[in-house]
């Protein structure tokens, strides 16, 4: 018990990464996701076809792959160390990997939300007048995006356990933080157990309030 | 106001317009009837580009329709159009409803776009719902409220694509009662529907759609008391 209180200001500061890079990459992920979805949705087949070999190909890889590649793989052969600062580029990258990662499971969320949306409600749209553009932003998404709340927690949930393979590419979270302090203490139990129990109140929070989402919007479409 | 010249619309393989010519005068209240499958709806929703036209030519509110080059969300401002679900927005309320077209498209304020939906809301005989969501509303309340929206649009023709169709039987009466309305008040209207007796009380002239062609037009009179085509005399045979 002594080691983990002794302990708990790196473990802390290895919680801050941990926070930061989970909501940078949800953020991230989610404009990313959507752009994705609607470039799915498109008529043009191009943008159709851009969207879905980065859906499959982010879909179909580890992450832990991913991360690999995009820090130290693409920064082998560009000199993006160069370009965004050596110590920069690798919390740039891992970052925008993380949101491109989770961003190719929400476009698919994004996507069936707004297919849910009644094709009369786009009609009524448009025969008011309303651009595709306005009618996207002012009546689809609104609707969509109240039945995407649910399923976009159980992805964050999701997208915050993905920051722990943030630690195997050497930027410092959470796993990282209890990485270097069991190299000095020898204790892997305590240590192990204390972050197990961080992420666990973290993620089976977020996940209780998707479920009383669920049932709270359940009771509000009759 | 509308004209249409030698339409016609292929889903795939299947044309469901062969070749439809009509044309429509300012403050004329024109209703389109016939058997389920013959073209009716698919004429209306040619009409403000729902359904884009395979061949043929239509001019509305003095706009080309069937050109490429004309910006179709403007030509639709001036088009209104109910439909059978009344596809009311679901997330705004009535008041939201009715103004987001003259805030969003018209750019008006919100004060002015909103005295302007109460006054149509009185209009449709629902002054005391601007608060309601949709889902709060019966079918007929939901359809009056769908007219008021298209109205805010101040717009110069109103199609209706079978608006009572959807309702219970005691509420159609309530939105024939606002669309005669609208009609004594000089509105272009071109209504879809299979209410008869409407048809021959307010409408200045009946089409009759068979198999994607119009078979017949003419006055109430001529074509409910005198119709001259076998197909136009079977169909009223059947519904009369």
């Amino acid at each position: 018990m002594d080691v983990v209180l002794e302990n708990m200001p790196m473990i802390l500061e290895g919680l801050k990464y941990t926070i930061y890079y989970s909501i940078a990459s949800i953020v991230l992920a989610i404009i990313i996701g959507l752009i994705a979805a609607i470039m799915k949705l498109s008529q043009s087949s191009f943008l159709k076809g851009i969207a879905s070999i980065y859906v499959e190909i982010f879909r179909s890889t580890p992450l832990l792959v991913q991360l690999f590649f995009i820090v130290f793989g693409l920064a082998g052969v560009l000199p993006l160390n160069e370009w965004f600062g050596q110590r920069s580029y690798p919390i740039i990258a891992a970052t925008l990997t993380l949101a491109l990662h989770q961003g190719a499971y929400i476009s698919e969320i994004i996507r069936a939300g707004i297919l849910s949306v009644n094709k009369g409600q786009r009609e009524a749209s448009e025969s008011i007048g309303m651009t595709e553009f306005q009618t996207m932003r002012f009546i689809i998404l609104p609707q969509a995006f109240k039945r995407m709340i649910p399923p976009l927690v159980n992805q964050s949930a999701q997208a915050i356990k993905d920051t722990s393979l943030l630690a195997p590419i050497g930027i410092i979270d959470l796993v990282y933080r209890g990485q270097i302090i069991i190299s000095t203490t020898f204790e892997p139990f305590a240590i192990w157990i204390t972050i197990g129990i961080i992420y666990f109140i973290l993620i089976f929070s977020i996940s209780q309030f998707a479920g009383y989402l669920e049932r709270k919007m359940r009771l509000d479409t009759r | 106001m509308i004209h249409v010249e030698d339409l016609y619309k292929s889903y795939g393989d299947i044309e469901v317009l062969k070749g439809i010519n009509a044309h429509i005068k300012p403050q004329e209240v024109v209703v389109v009837i016939g058997p389920s499958g013959s073209g009716k709806s698919t004429f209306l929703r040619c009409l403000n580009g729902l359904e884009k036209a395979t061949k043929g030519k239509i001019d509305i509110v003095g706009m080309e329709l069937t050109n490429p080059k004309t910006n179709i969300p403007q030509l639709r401002q001036h088009v209104g159009m109910c439909f059978q679900q009344f596809n009311l927005f679901e997330h705004l309320t009535v008041l939201g409803n009715i103004t987001i077209g003259p805030i969003q498209v018209l750019k008006k304020s919100k004060e002015e776009s909103e005295s302007l939906a109460r006054e149509l809301l009185k209009k449709v005989g629902l002054p005391d719902k601007e608060h309601a969501y949709p889902h709060q509303l019966s079918g007929g309340q939901q359809q009056r409220v769908a007219i008021a929206r298209s109205l805010a649009m101040k717009p110069k023709v109103m199609l209706f694509d079978e608006p009572t169709s959807a309702l219970d039987p005691e509420m159609v009466g309530e939105v024939l009662n606002v669309m005669g309305a609208l009609a004594h008040e000089g509105m272009t209207m071109v209504i879809v529907t299979h209410e008869m007796g409407f048809a021959r009380e307010v409408g200045d002239r009946i089409l009759f759609m068979d198999g994607g062609y119009l078979v017949e037009e003419g006055t109430p009179a001529e074509i409910f008391n005198n119709p001259q085509e076998k197909r136009t005399q079977d169909f009223l045979a059947k519904v009369l």
